[in-house]
């Protein structure tokens, strides 16, 4: 056995020496040895998980998404022609509203095929975000709270501030509104819903019921957000995964 | 501006805690802004980096614990 690799090396050898000499001869140059290109997987799966952070550091103790660190990912995906589509796995609690309508901006203005699936909580800012992919599903069991923004700990005593946070809240309203079927006339009603939420105003939605008012596509899990995905890669011509 | 579930007293809870000491390394044609960790190690804070990809790479992701002696 031994013996017999020994003298199937050297002619190997030889033969790619004749073809380098070839390749001399006919083109007058010697191609590069490439390095193997490592191995970039068809699609990409993108968490956003607990918090999401903004401008403000938050301590330790809160598990957060940072979106200075999410935001060149999201560029990178869409740059890499050997990513097809992008899976985006929302269980987050909310956060800062700039920081989530940035993600939700991103995801929503990128060509590369995306899908959202809520699983566990979509709550206040993450809404935007399931909503910004191309197709949003949300697992039987997971909620999404629709809630107004408030400020914690402050009496709203001047015009100025109400005004400031209204804005606030129309740009959220907004985004959802334009990119999910939900009518603004719906959302509003849920938002300043009384009487579901125990010490707040608000519409906490499970599953189904963020479905039934339009702001989420469809139930389902893993299955049914990659088969999605993959029509949508098929759809745009490039094949997805088998 | 917040916009959370979670009341704000206990997103909140700990901020008046000093972060620890961090300091930037100037490796592989990025920076990686580390807390120094015991033997030689070091906890990912935040990358800086204008090529897209080194976001992707798995040690640069904010909270990875490196080795100091491999960079």
């Amino acid at each position: 056995m031994y013996g017999q690799q020994e003298s199937a090396s050297p002619s190997e050898a030889g033969s790619q020496e004749k073809a380098v000499v070839h390749s001399i001869k006919e083109l007058g140059q010697v191609s590069a040895p490439q390095a193997p290109e490592p191995e970039v997987q068809p699609f990409h799966c993108l968490t956003i998980i607990g918090q999401i952070e903004g401008h403000m550091v938050l301590p330790p103790r809160n598990k957060t998404t940072k979106y200075e660190h999410v935001i060149p990912q999201l560029v990178a995906i869409e740059q890499n022609p050997k990513i097809k589509g992008l899976l985006v796995v929302l269980n987050t609690v909310g956060g800062d509203i700039e920081a989530g309508l940035a993600i939700a901006e991103m995801l929503n203005t990128m060509k590369t095929p995306t899908v959202s699936l809520v699983l566990g909580g979509g709550h206040s800012i993450g809404a935007p975000i399931a909503v910004a992919a191309d197709y949003s599903v949300i697992s039987a069991t997971a909620t999404m709270t629709i809630h107004p923004i408030r400020l914690s700990g402050l009496v709203i005593g001047v015009p100025q501030t109400y005004e400031y946070l209204d804005k606030m809240q129309e740009r959220v309203i907004r985004f959802i509104v334009e990119h999910s079927r939900v009518t603004q006339e719906v959302l509003r009603e849920m938002m300043f819903r009384t009487g579901e939420l125990v010490r707040d105003v608000g519409t906490v939605l499970v599953g189904e019921e963020a479905v039934r008012i339009g702001l989420i596509d469809e139930v389902g899990g893993l299955g049914v957000a990659l088969a999605r995905l993959n029509q949508m890669v098929q759809k745009n011509g490039e094949g997805g995964i088998q | 501006m917040l916009y959370t579930v979670v009341p704000l007293e206990d997103v909140l809870e700990g901020l008046e805690e000093e972060p620890a000491p961090t300091m930037v390394l100037n490796v592989r044609g990025y920076s990686l802004e580390v807390e120094l960790l015991e033997g030689l190690q070091a906890r990912v804070v935040r990358l800086f980096s204008t090529d897209p990809e080194h976001y992707l790479l798995p040690h640069c992701q904010p909270g990875a614990v490196i080795k100091l002696k491999e960079f």
